[in-house]
């Protein structure tokens, strides 16, 4: 039995044992390979462009302020502003939760690693897995780049101090990473079922609603505003507000480098111990959520078998029209219902509307800004259906076969899915629409007719160039997991470049016309876009089949792979 | 003869340098239940495939039910049924949704997918459980329910790639009785099984593919016939080219699996006579 380990054998199972560095390395070597042979496919190039594209792209985004959180660390520091750290410290805890919470828009966060439970991989070598894969994660590295710089800042005011603040702040780094995780995780199996979802809905519709309600009772009241605080007053925080959010890992970790500043080790050491047990904390209830991963959970919807009389076989119609149009519509409707991860792509952008909608206001933007608040918003309401609308065959999963084997072209299927999408999108920019009416009042007319023109365009660009990446850059969309798809970054880079582009249109056509004076000119020559848009879209979709016979085969192979 | 349900003429496809399917002619005529046969990788996969709008063939000429598959390909697809290797099926759906909507594509009206999908449900044993994703179905069940949707349209001929793979026996069962009747009625069966039993009891004509290549066709007496021809070193021919193949009548009767290993054996370079190589390290 040369080369296999009986049960009961002397086998180590733990994270570091031999069988554990094997595997890594395994793992390592396969990724190597998957992406050498990657890169033999177009599509493999493509997406090495997007990744180092995307790369630069969040390097962009996090060079410059990482710049602002050293020197403002240093000058902190130097100074002995105990709240500039703090709040630098805080900043770097929302913003890292913040892109975070955005892993769907961005490609996923969490890896998949399911794949791995065939193979004897224990869960301490399960959770390193996940910790590793998900290091570059965009949050992590923008996180990681800001982390960095602000122990620069106060390393350079304090050379003393450098390896204190290097502890404290690499605790600090790990607590966030475990708690991106554990957030993530964790809200991927409450939407995984259909109860768990409806009750963290209605959690989130009240706090939502809750929001709305008293951030206008909180202007109004004289407290001045939260998000002007640096503006027009000094730095100043009440000194509740400070206790409180001492007892927080940001807060710790500011006190921790301060009481070291000020020789008090034992003191700093005790901020440090709170934050070790944070980092505990959500490493545990992490840990937790993998457990019942790395043991198979099965988070299907599917009630347990009932013993009781056969029910009735059939299920209500959701709509009642028949057709394939209508059966693809309701196919999709139902798929839409049953996956946790759409939905809370389709919510992001209300969940940021309410967010950013309470920031700007609270801000006094200026007027001028604030009249293009709707078209902004409806911009937005684009951003939650662009994964659907640029990878409508992404969900099909084996199903893809079917729509080649029927007798309904693939221009029918395509034009059902292109329907069901519209009507979403309507659904949020009535929403959207109506929270920015709510927050900021109604636009000027001219306006609001520019908008209804861009909407006019971008509608049917936003389907032909979908429709185009749909059938040329499909990837295989995990239904039930917020999880990272492979493919979905050169997808994901060129609908947004695709979105970008729409929008540059909008603004190359209203922002001219604002300056000029004449906003009402807007209105006629982004109708003349949406005639030619709409053209190019009946053009792509009456191609659809044309496409699609020549990019059958690499579809299905895209669309059914497991892995 | 009538003219062929299948008629396929210098089918061929390459994958590259590689070809899959290398110049198969073959024709099936209505009624029949017909096996296609083949070792794995020997290209059976690729020929459904093409018979079935999934795959381009790289040359040749597909006409099914008369009609010519390049230039007619929705009117074939209304009239035909497909359980392919990958069972398309819409993991997502419950059972029933997964039929209604299949039955929508295929233009059936409302009353009759739903009372369709109600009879289907019940012969495959599949209405216990309504509420249950097809994802959660066992691959037996999900075998089944791609069955019940590519017969819900009531096609003229049914493409069956492994329909018997991972069915526990009374499930075969039923799908065999159900295969049988379809055929009694006039449907034409095209079937790819490993298990040659099943298709020794239930097909009536047999072709085996090997390395791409048509190696053998005819009924199972024209098989053994052609085996026994050349294993008397007797001229004969074991791929039948519109007429009856020659050479003595077999003295015996050799099944399904013989003649297949036989076939398959001597057209390649597989020979399962030798003796498999002692893996001294398996328990």
């Amino acid at each position: 039995m040369a080369g296999v380990e009986r049960p009961g054998s002397a086998t180590r199972w733990g994270f570091l044992s031999p069988l554990a560095r094997g595997q890594y390395a395994a793992l390592a070597w396969i990724q190597t390979r998957m992406f050498l042979n990657g890169l033999r496919t177009r599509r493999g190039s493509v997406e090495l462009g997007a990744r180092i594209l995307t790369f630069f792209v969040f390097s962009a985004i996090a060079i410059g302020p990482s710049i602002g959180l050293g020197i403002g660390a240093y000058i902190g520091v130097s100074h002995g502003l105990r709240l500039a750290p703090a709040v630098l410290l805080w900043v770097l805890f929302l913003a890292w939760q913040f892109f975070a919470a955005l892993a769907p828009a961005l490609a996923g966060q969490n890896p998949e690693l399911s794949h791995l439970l065939r193979y004897p991989v224990s869960f301490g070598t399960w959770l390193v897995l996940f910790l590793v894969y998900g290091l570059a994660a965009p949050s992590t590295l923008i996180g990681l780049l800001w982390a960095t710089a602000i122990g620069i800042g106060i390393t350079v005011a304090r050379p003393d101090l450098f390896l204190w603040t290097a502890l404290t702040l690499a605790l600090f780094v790990f607590f966030n990473l475990l708690l991106s995780r554990m957030i993530l995780a964790w809200i991927e199996r409450w939407l995984a079922q259909r109860r768990t979802r409806e009750i963290v809905t209605a959690i989130f519709l009240f706090l939502a609603l809750g929001a709305q309600a008293l951030n206008p009772a909180f202007h109004q009241s004289g407290h001045g505003s939260l998000y002007g605080i640096g503006r027009q007053k000094p730095l100043h925080l009440p000194s509740r507000v400070w206790n409180v959010q001492k007892v927080f890992p940001p807060g710790l970790a500011t006190d921790s480098i301060f009481q070291a500043m000020q020789h008090h080790p034992l003191k700093g050491a005790e901020d440090m111990g709170w934050l070790g047990v944070y980092v505990l904390g959500a490493g545990g209830l992490l840990a937790l959520r993998l457990r019942s991963e790395s043991r198979g959970e099965n988070l299907s919807e599917a009630p347990r078998r009932s013993t009781k009389a056969r029910a009735k076989v059939r299920s209500p119609a959701l709509l009642d029209f028949s057709g394939p149009i209508a059966a693809v519509i309701e196919k999709d409707l139902r798929y839409l219902m049953r996956s946790g991860p759409m939905l809370y792509n389709l919510a992001a952008p209300l969940v940021m509307a309410v967010v950013f909608g309470g920031a700007m206001r609270g801000n006094r933007v200026s007027s001028i800004r604030l009249e293009y608040a709707l078209p902004i918003g409806l911009v937005w309401a684009f951003l939650g259906l662009t994964r659907l609308i640029c990878n409508n065959l992404g969900a099909e999963g084996d199903g893809i076969q079917f729509f080649f084997l029927s007798p309904t072209p693939m221009r029918t299927v395509i034009l059902g899915k292109n329907f069901f999408h519209l009507v979403l999108f309507l659904l949020e920019a009535v929403l959207i629409s109506a929270l920015v009416i709510f927050r900021f009042g109604l636009p000027a007319p001219s306006i609001a007719a520019a908008t209804l023109a861009w909407l006019l365009f971008a509608i049917p660009a936003n389907f032909a160039a979908g429709n185009l990446l749909s059938i040329n850059m499909p990837y295989r969309v995990n239904m039930a997991r917020i999880r990272r798809e492979s493919g979905a970054l050169g997808n994901g880079l060129l609908s947004m470049l695709t979105q970008f582009g729409i929008l540059a249109v909008g603004a190359a056509v209203i922002a001219p016309c604002g300056l000029l004076g004449h906003n009402w000119w807007a209105t006629p020559i982004l109708l003349a876009l949406a005639v030619a848009a709409l053209f190019v879209y009946l053009r792509v979709l009456g191609n659809v089949d044309r496409m699609i016979h020549f990019r059958m085969e690499s579809l299905t192979l895209e669309i059914m792979k497991t892995n | 003869m009538d003219s062929p349900a299948i008629a396929i003429r210098d089918l061929t496809r390459r994958f590259g340098t590689f070809t899959a399917v290398d110049n198969v002619t073959l024709d099936v005529a209505p009624g029949q239940f017909f096996g296609f046969l083949g070792p794995n990788g020997a290209g059976k996969s690729t020929t459904i495939k093409m018979m079935t709008g999934l795959l381009a063939p790289t040359s040749g000429h597909i006409e099914l039910l008369g009609l010519d598959f390049a230039t007619h390909p929705l009117e074939i697809k209304r009239q035909i049924g497909v359980v392919p290797e990958g069972l398309a099926l819409f993991g997502r759906l419950t059972a029933s949704e997964y039929l209604r909507f299949v039955g929508r594509m295929y233009g059936l009206g409302r009353d009759t997918t739903n009372s369709r999908t109600e009879e289907l449900l019940d012969f495959m044993n599949l209405a216990d459980e309504p509420k249950k994703l097809v994802t959660d179905f066992s691959h037996g069940m999900q075998k089944k329910l791609a069955l019940a949707a590519a017969v819900i349209h009531g096609p003229r001929i049914l493409f069956l790639d492994e329909p018997f793979e991972g069915v526990d026996a009374i499930a075969a069962g039923t799908l065999k009785a159900m295969l049988q009747r379809m055929t009694e009625r006039g449907a034409t069966i095209f079937l790819t099984s490993h298990v040659l039993e099943i298709v020794e009891r239930l097909c009536s004509h047999v072709a085996i593919i090997h390395q791409g290549r048509l190696v053998a066709n005819g009924s199972l007496d024209e098989l053994r016939a052609g085996v026994a021809a050349s294993t008397a070193g007797v001229p004969g021919e074991l791929v039948r080219g519109g007429g009856s193949l020659s050479g003595p009548q077999p003295e015996e009767k050799l099944t399904l699996e013989e003649l297949f290993l036989r076939i398959v054996s001597g057209a390649g370079s597989e020979t399962p006579e030798e003796p498999v190589q002692e893996l001294s390290w398996l328990a």
